[in-house]
């Protein structure tokens, strides 16, 4: 099990994480050695996630639910509401769960884990795209 | 206010997102990101966006869109970012020689 923490001292974080924290122990920033999202800071990681997410969700089933509930409604506005605050609700758990995840779960097998996920996530798209 | 209608869009777009894609997504980059809060923001307001549009367009979405094709980039994206996450740059990152490079960023 590797789990030395690793710290990227080129990153600006907001307390320092101390490297002499027995393997397990719960720190309260993890130790998080991963790329994916952490080029360019806090708005390099904004920017791949918007894209990503965005682009995915264009044409899903959430876009189409809103689209046929606003047409039938006539009442666009507040359909937007109701689905604007289901979607930060929803993305609000997700990320919740994944900070949970974090602090129980080592740096390298959190980045396979998270690895996985993301191509199950790719062949989901391409299902979308066969599907279509 | 339509609180009913509200209510029901509310609830249908909650459903239909919970352990969808992008939610698992928010799960996996909000987890191994250092910066939880603009996942949550990226997502949150990527989503918005896209039922923005929804709502917008209405039924010319899918014919405006090549949706096809922005899965595809999409996908892409997905990708890249596991083959960062799986093959992380040898000798660790402790001197990441390419944490140096600049991002364009505002003045």
């Amino acid at each position: 099990m590797n789990a030395t923490p690793v710290t990227d001292g080129s990153e600006p974080i907001a307390e320092p994480i101390t490297v002499d924290l027995p393997p397990g122990a719960s720190s309260p920033v993890p130790d998080v050695s991963s790329e994916a999202g952490n080029r360019g800071g806090f708005w390099g990681c904004f920017v791949s996630t918007f894209a990503t997410i965005f682009l995915a969700e264009l044409g899903d089933k959430t876009q189409v639910t809103t689209l046929l509930m606003s047409a039938q409604s006539g009442q666009p506005w507040v359909v937007f509401l109701g689905a604007g605050t289901a979607l930060i609700a929803t993305s609000l758990l997700g990320v919740l769960l994944g900070r949970w995840l974090a602090q129980r779960l080592s740096a390298r097998t959190l980045d396979i884990a998270a690895g996985v996920m993301l191509l199950t996530i790719t062949a989901w798209l391409l299902l979308d795209i066969v599907a279509l | 206010m339509d609180f009913q209608l509200l209510g029901l869009s509310f609830v249908a777009v909650f459903l239909s997102e919970l352990g969808d894609k992008s939610q698992f997504a928010a799960i996996v980059l909000g987890g191994s990101s250092k910066y939880p809060k603009a996942v949550f923001l990226g997502t949150a307001g990527a989503l918005l966006l896209a039922s923005f549009i929804g709502v917008w367009i209405g039924d010319g979405t899918a014919q405006l869109l090549p949706t096809k094709g922005v899965k595809a980039i999409a996908a892409i994206g997905f990708t890249i970012m596991a083959i960062r996450l799986l093959w992380p740059e040898p000798s660790g990152s402790e001197l990441d020689p390419k944490t140096e490079e600049t991002t364009p960023s505002a003045p």
